[in-house]
């Protein structure tokens, strides 16, 4: 019943990976409270990830739908992942070893997709524009 | 005969899901459908006491699935209703005294004879909610607007999804409408917000609720109460009219979850 996806058996053959050139993994639903994803690669949910959900990848994580839950991208240590999200709202973000969560009382939403990513060795937060994704690829 | 098995569920306890259970069964016997209402929650018999049938119990479910008895010999019918019926629960035992394979067995013998068979859940995820969405064509998922309830809906959700039991309807129940408005208390619009599934019905607070259930009646039966009138809307939703929710709880409520997010 628990339903969580255990990676598929698909190894890099040796070669050092960045973040966007691994398996990338097409999640069509809305990961709801008590599911997990633990994926070696990429995740896009078509969906929303409900509190209680978790995504733990080891490179980016892309929610195309509200993120409400707990993700943690880059999860083998790659500090060049990013989480992206339609409405970015987190019950924790982690990227790599740095965890954070929003401050108490943050009760601000944004009704536009944001992005997280390292910065100067803190997870930083920004709009998602089209010049701002440039700076990661 | 077109029968429909339906599971009443929440994961989380006390919410309603007896009381759904007994307005729903008693609401559909009304409109002339014949319906038997399981109780699953073996070891917390209530279905029966909320019905006040309690006296008339000789046999229990436990009975049926262990095959001492044809379900027809446990099955009480109700005090005012032709034809509403219990099959009710053991007291005595626990959860593992039924099987999911048993359970899938009885509903499959009861839709032979029942418009709808309607099965009251136990609380929780375990054993006994296994056994009581195991028979089950559809579910029903009541919560209250409470954040720890819909955060336990949200986790039954996902757990009917894995097992096929695809688009469930949602009831939320103690609807407080002051403290709605408020805004001290979550919003039909900010539960289906998380849940984005179909939305059934808004059963107001109401202590005509408590009232009718210490008579061993439901308050479906009572015209003027607005919590039976919220489940009479429900029945006649189950039933495949467009009733629009009862102007009280309005306020967008209606308002269709984004379609586009590939969401089910
Ligand atoms: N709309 C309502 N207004 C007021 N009281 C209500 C309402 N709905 C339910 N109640 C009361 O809440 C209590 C719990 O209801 P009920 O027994 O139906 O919940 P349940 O989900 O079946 O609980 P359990 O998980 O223990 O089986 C009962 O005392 C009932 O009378
Ligand atoms: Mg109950």
């Amino acid at each position: 019943m628990e339903n969580s996806y255990k990676n598929q058996d698909r190894h890099s053959n040796g070669v050092e990976e960045t973040a966007g050139d691994e398996n990338t993994i097409l999640i069509k639903r809305t990961l709801r409270s008590g599911q997990r994803l633990h994926y070696d690669g990429n995740v896009v949910v078509m969906g929303d990830v409900n509190p209680g959900a978790e995504i733990m990848a080891s490179g980016n994580i892309i929610v195309m739908g509200q993120l409400r839950g707990v993700v943690h991208a880059g999860a083998g240590g790659n500090e060049k992942a990013i989480v992206m999200s339609f409405r970015l709202a987190p019950t924790q973000l982690r990227i790599a070893n740095h965890i954070t969560r929003p401050p108490d009382g943050d009760t601000q939403e944004t009704d536009r997709p944001e992005i997280a990513s390292i910065k100067n060795g803190v997870v930083t937060i920004e709009l998602f524009n089209v010049s701002i994704d440039r700076q990661h690829r | 005969m077109m029968s429909e098995v339906i599971v009443v569920t929440s994961g989380k306890g006390g919410v309603g899901k007896t009381t759904t259970t007994a307005n729903l069964g008693t609401g559909l016997a009304a409109a002339g459908h014949k319906a038997v209402l399981v109780d699953a929650d073996i070891g917390l018999r209530n279905l029966d006491v909320v019905l006040g049938l309690e006296n008339r119990i000789v046999y229990d479910i436990t009975n049926v699935t262990d095959k001492q008895i044809p379900y027809r010999k446990a099955i009480i019918k109700d005090k005012r209703y032709e034809n509403l019926f219990l099959l009710p629960a053991a007291q005595t035992k626990d959860k593992t005294a039924v099987s999911p394979d048993q359970m899938k067995e009885l509903c499959d013998d009861l839709r032979q004879e029942f418009e709808y068979v309607i099965i009251d859940c136990p609380a929780g995820i375990e054993q006994g909610f296994k056994n009581a969405i195991a028979g089950a064509d559809r579910a029903i998922v009541v919560t209250t607007p409470e954040v720890s309830a819909v955060r336990d809906a949200d986790r039954i959700i996902g757990l009917l999804e894995a097992n096929e039991l695809r688009d469930p309807k949602l009831i939320v129940n103690r609807l407080r409408y002051n403290m709605v408005k408020a805004g001290d208390m979550m919003s039909i619009d900010d539960i289906l917000d998380i849940l984005a599934v179909e939305l059934l019905g808004v059963v107001p607070e109401d202590e005509m609720v408590v009232i009718t259930t210490n008579r061993g009646e439901t308050v479906v039966q009572d015209d003027k109460s607005r919590s039976g009138q919220a489940y009479r809307n429900i029945v006649r939703r189950m039933n495949g009219e467009q009733v629009p929710l009862m102007d009280l709880q309005e306020g967008g409520i209606l308002k269709k979850l984004r379609k586009f997010m590939g969401m089910k």
